[in-house]
């Protein structure tokens, strides 16, 4: 499998297939990004193309010192908090230029979203990089440039207090928290 | 957990599970974990917690590329294309003097520095966190059938895999290669019949051989099967979850059946990132049943509770129980 990096350089040469493939890898993924953060599918999709296009046009200033995994995010991130700019009404976690959509939302998201509301925001936002864009650390810390033991330490904080919210939470409203635990599946062999 | 009786911090432990640990710390940290039940319950609670994480799923509405995307792509590939053919008269010009050589050399060092980097690069995606979304089926098919029927049968011992049924893996899914006398089936599983929240899920390399008995040929393989069915079907996780839930349910799916066991002792496969062919090693499958009814975990018990079946869709417990040798009789390294 071509690497996104090569994809990148061929799509510095002229390649338009090179950049089909790398939108056709990372659609999905980023507008699951925005999607989580906006919790608004129509900004979502619309700063998905935003991160898009600003590759387009930055294309040739693309240098292969990062991964392209965390040079998207870089301009994600950035695009997000030009977003929360614009609505500074929004700066509760999940909000954007509208309310949270809930229709139809099932139970168990909206209580994962209301666990992940109590972190404090960086730990949230190093938690959702870990978890939901399954970066390393070291993507991480370069992303948000702060020092790897430091997202280590973060990681860990909102873990544990993610934990302990959902076990309370477990005590207090059994039923919701036996509809939100998707059991751990298992796997046959040692992997 | 503190560090007088656990020679690993709960920070470490975390960073184990996420694959960020070097390998020799890694393979201590591991080592503790398997003898130590706090750890384990500590292991189980941050799986617990990415577990939980996991059912909030974003679905994407499946779209091509958009035109305003289509537009800016086009314009960029026009201007560079423009730029292209203004160039020669500059290059002719270029050509002729001496500057030619010293940007010659400044492109092979640029070359070489990219080829570094990438190299560089290509080491990490080696790195478990690699490998957030499915890859082409192309990269998880095998495409010497006889390499993969080779490689099925290296799982046990060939005077059970001679006579052994043989699957391989074909865009539809698993697919007999080769008719079986014994009862046994083998085949090479992928890395989707790991957790659904690894980081080595959708990990195109791994290949797991893996010979089933009778009797976990008819109630364990099943759930390879069923698993790699959804996956080519393109349902995403929580679906795969859910259905796999369903079907014990509905009982569509069977419960593991009395003395059902495989046998994965091929130095062939490639188990995942971190361990890569492991060591060889015998599973025994059963409805969820106490560790402690087979010593599991205990010390210098060789028995070990694979806890990546506990709380999972399927209900069942495994244990392993590593040997000494290959399926060729070679000497096995010492876990």
């Amino acid at each position: 499998m071509t690497s996104d990096e090569a994809l990148m350089l061929e799509f510095q040469s002229g390649s338009r297939a090179a950049f089909e493939e790398l939108f056709a890898r990372y659609r999905k993924p980023l507008y699951g990004f925005f999607g989580r953060r906006l919790n608004n599918p129509e900004r979502a999709e619309d700063l998905a193309q935003e991160t898009f296009l600003a590759v387009i046009r930055a294309a040739s200033r693309y240098e292969p010192r990062a991964s392209v995994r965390t040079y998207l995010y870089g301009i994600a991130l950035k695009l997000l908090a030009a977003e929360r700019r614009k609505f500074l009404t929004s700066s509760t976690f999940g909000q954007s230029a509208s309310e949270p959509k809930t229709d139809g939302t099932p139970e168990c998201v909206l209580w994962v979203r209301q666990a992940m509301e109590k972190l404090d925001a960086q730990e949230r936002e190093i938690l959702m990089l870990r978890e939901y864009e399954q970066l390393s650390y070291s993507e991480i810390a370069e992303l948000l440039r702060i020092p790897v033991n430091t997202v280590r330490s973060r990681l860990f904080r909102s873990r544990l207090a993610l934990k302990s919210y959902l076990e309370s939470e477990a005590k207090t409203n059994p039923a919701l928290r036996a509809s939100a635990g998707q059991p751990h599946p298992g796997k046959r062999g040692m992997q | 957990m503190s560090t007088n009786r656990h020679p690993i911090e709960q920070e470490e432990l975390m960073a184990y599970l996420d694959g960020e640990l070097p390998l020799d710390r890694a393979r201590e940290t591991s080592s503790h974990v398997e003898l130590c039940p706090e750890c384990q319950t500590l292991a189980a609670d941050f799986r617990g917690v990415s577990q939980e994480l996991m059912a909030w799923e974003v679905e994407s509405p499946e779209v091509g590329i958009p035109s305003e995307i289509n537009v800016a792509l086009g314009e960029r590939l026009q201007k560079r294309e423009a730029a292209k053919i203004s160039s020669p008269r500059f290059h002719n010009r270029v050509l002729t003097s001496r500057w030619v050589w010293a940007g010659a050399l400044a492109i092979v060092c640029v070359a070489v520095g990219l080829k570094l980097t990438l190299t560089s690069r290509n080491r990490n995606d080696d790195h478990s966190t690699a490998y957030p979304s499915m890859a082409s089926i192309e990269q998880y098919l095998m495409p010497d059938r006889n390499a993969e029927i080779a490689m099925a049968r290296s799982a046990a011992p060939e005077a059970i895999s001679s006579d052994a049924r043989i699957l391989v893996l074909g865009w539809r899914g698993y697919e007999t290669a080769i008719e079986g006398k014994n009862g046994f089936v083998c085949v090479v599983e992928r890395s989707w019949t790991s957790p659904f929240n690894s980081a080595q899920f959708w990990n195109p390399k791994v290949r797991g051989p893996v010979c089933f008995n009778p009797a976990a040929a008819r109630s364990i393989l099943p759930l390879t099967i069923k698993r790699t069915e959804m996956v080519l079907g393109g349902l995403s996780k929580a679906q795969m979850i859910d259905s796999i839930k369903v079907g014990f349910d509905n009982k569509e799916l069977p419960t593991p059946e009395p003395g059902a066991m495989c046998y994965m002792m091929s130095r062939a496969g490639y188990l995942n990132d971190a361990v890569g062919h492991y060591v060889p090693h015998l599973m025994f499958y059963f409805p969820p049943t106490d560790k402690s009814s087979w010593g599991a975990d205990l010390p210098d018990s060789p028995v070990t509770l694979n806890p990546q079946f506990q709380g999972g869709p399927e209900p069942i417990t495994e244990f392993v129980i590593p040997v000494s040798k290959w399926s060729d009789g070679t000497a096995a390294p010492v876990m």
